[in-house]
């Protein structure tokens, strides 16, 4: 039985003949925080989207010590992965509610609704409200809250901040320190190094689709110019 | 007034049977994403499968369900086929449509030849019913009011399943934005059989009112049927559920009307004029297409 919750070995992903993930080793142990830095282009989508089976990719992906390479991403979420997607994807056309329950009939139910109303309660003010008519950060609080009905051990994050106001930005961070802290371990792509950083217990540094370095976030920190 | 109120009445249940056949063709293009044109064949042979149950044996409960499974059946086997063209990585709607009306062809081709040598068959009077209202020139049929009531029933529990079961909510999702609905792991492709399936169902229960309705069918209507539920389909804005409601119902009208009032053999003409005149002023459709 392995430390590690989740492994990936030597990825590969591919869009036409551009290699957007080349070769990548990266290990997350359960209750981390494992950050993923690098700029735009430097795959770290991708390696999220790959560990999903969203997108086509070669290597391994094992998870609780199962190979999970090949499942799809229906699947990968029933085994307890669930993933954050850029620029909080809602369904717009239905009620809040709805987009929550869609979450909730993914997963074991290990979690209710109810629970998700705790961390965002704005959610249940809004319940009945169509979820295009919600607000940036809104969509973003649902868009983790069907992430969480799903039951998840594993979250993956991709770019929460991105094109939200720096308020809201902080609700989310805080968020995801309270999640790790009641027990979720965190995969989290972020451009925003510093607050990634500080939220994160380690860091792989990405770069044109291969880690050019990786340590404990503290480590990180201190070099932190050197990767902005 | 009389002519009025029975043509209204035989529009109405007219109208029911496309709703139903713009419902079932909408929710494979919502989920499945495909343009299925051979759907009404489906149902014709469906039909087909009903009669030959009841020269055999005269059994209704047996035609009926005759015709639900070859209905669910051939729904069924066509998955594969489209699955092939539209499968989780890539979608075609327009290879769809045209593998559709390669199936269609075949369809009709089979019933001109091995069905009662391709004559139109003629369903018993036990089995379309007699007059159930009589009254100067308002005659309502039992077909007719099947038609009209199973078209309510069926109309209100897909809207139920659509918007209260869990399924109904997958399946809005998908419509929506596959792609998100991909990313975030929902079931597609069980979610695409799932369309068929219900399709199939409906097909089945659309065969048993179509031919009480009708009391006959030809290996030729199909393509006039599948042709009307593309136009109702587009005129309401291509795949809008609640658009196809209302111009389904609005087609069947107008073409009792157009019997009643001016000749039979113009109803089609003044109906697809009229959907041709919606389509050049609103491309989209009268409420919207639910498609891009």
């Amino acid at each position: 039985m392995s430390d590690n919750l989740l492994e990936i070995k030597n990825m590969e992903l591919k869009y036409g003949s551009i290699r957007a993930v080349k070769g990548i080793d990266l290990s997350l142990k359960k209750g981390e925080i494992v950050s993923l830095i690098g700029s735009n282009g430097a795959g770290k989508s991708s390696l999220l989207k790959g560990i999903m089976n969203i997108e086509k990719k070669s290597g391994k992906v094992i998870f609780k010590d199962k190979d999970i390479t090949k499942l799809s991403t229906e699947k990968i979420v029933s085994r307890g992965i669930s993933i954050i997607p850029e620029g909080h994807l809602i369904f717009s056309s239905m009620s809040v509610w709805e987009n929550l329950q869609l979450g909730h009939y993914q997963g074991n139910n290990k979690i209710d609704i109810k629970n998700i109303y705790e961390y965002f309660p704005i959610l249940e003010e809004r319940k009945e409200q169509k979820a295009g008519t919600l607000s940036g950060g809104e969509q973003q609080m649902l868009s983790i809250g069907r992430a969480l009905l799903a039951g998840p051990e594993l979250i993956l994050v991709d770019e929460p901040s991105l094109g939200l106001a720096p308020q809201v930005v902080n609700n989310i961070f805080k968020i995801m320190k309270r999640l790790n802290e009641e027990g979720y371990t965190i995969l989290l792509a972020e451009q925003n190094v510093k607050r990634s950083l500080e939220l994160a217990d380690r860091a792989y540094v990405l770069k044109t689709g291969e880690i050019i370095k990786e340590g404990s976030a503290s480590q990180m920190k201190v070099k932190k110019w050197m990767y902005l | 007034m009389d002519v009025f109120i029975a043509q209204i009445i035989n529009g109405l249940s007219q109208g029911s049977i496309y709703v139903l056949l713009v419902t079932a063709f909408n929710l494979m293009l919502l989920v499945a994403r495909i343009i299925q044109f051979a759907y009404p064949q489906f149902v014709v042979l469906a039909m087909y499968a009903s009669w030959l149950v009841l020269e055999k044996s005269g059994n209704v409960i047996l035609a009926a369900l005759a015709a639900i499974a070859v209905s669910v059946l051939l729904n069924l086997l066509s998955e594969p086929i489209f699955r092939r063209i539209n499968n989780i990585e890539k979608i075609d709607i327009n290879a769809s449509f045209v593998a559709s009306m390669g199936l269609s062809m075949i369809i009709v081709e089979i019933m001109s030849h091995s069905i009662n040598n391709g004559f139109p068959v003629s369903f018993p009077d036990y089995w379309t019913g007699e007059n159930i209202i009589d009254f100067n020139y308002i005659n309502i049929g039992r077909g007719e009011l099947a038609a009209l009531l199973g078209g309510i029933i069926l109309v209100a529990l897909f809207f139920y399943l659509l918007y209260h079961t869990h399924y109904g909510r997958v399946f809005r999702a998908i419509a929506e934005d596959r792609k998100t609905a991909k990313k975030v792991g929902l079931p597609i492709l069980k979610s695409n059989l799932l369309s068929y399936l219900i399709a199939g169902i409906l097909g089945g229960i659309i065969a048993i009112l179509f031919s009480m309705f009708l009391g006959s069918a030809s290996p030729w209507l199909g393509e006039t049927v599948a042709l009307k539920v593309l136009a109702v389909s587009i005129t309401a804005g291509l795949g809008n559920l609640t658009g196809g409601l209302y111009v389904g119902l609005g087609l069947g009208i107008l073409e009792s009307l157009a019997i009643g009032y001016f000749s039979g053999s113009w109803s089609d003409v003044i109906a697809f004029l009229l959907m041709l005149v919606v389509v050049l002023s609103k491309p989209q459709g009268l409420f919207g297409a639910a498609l891009e």
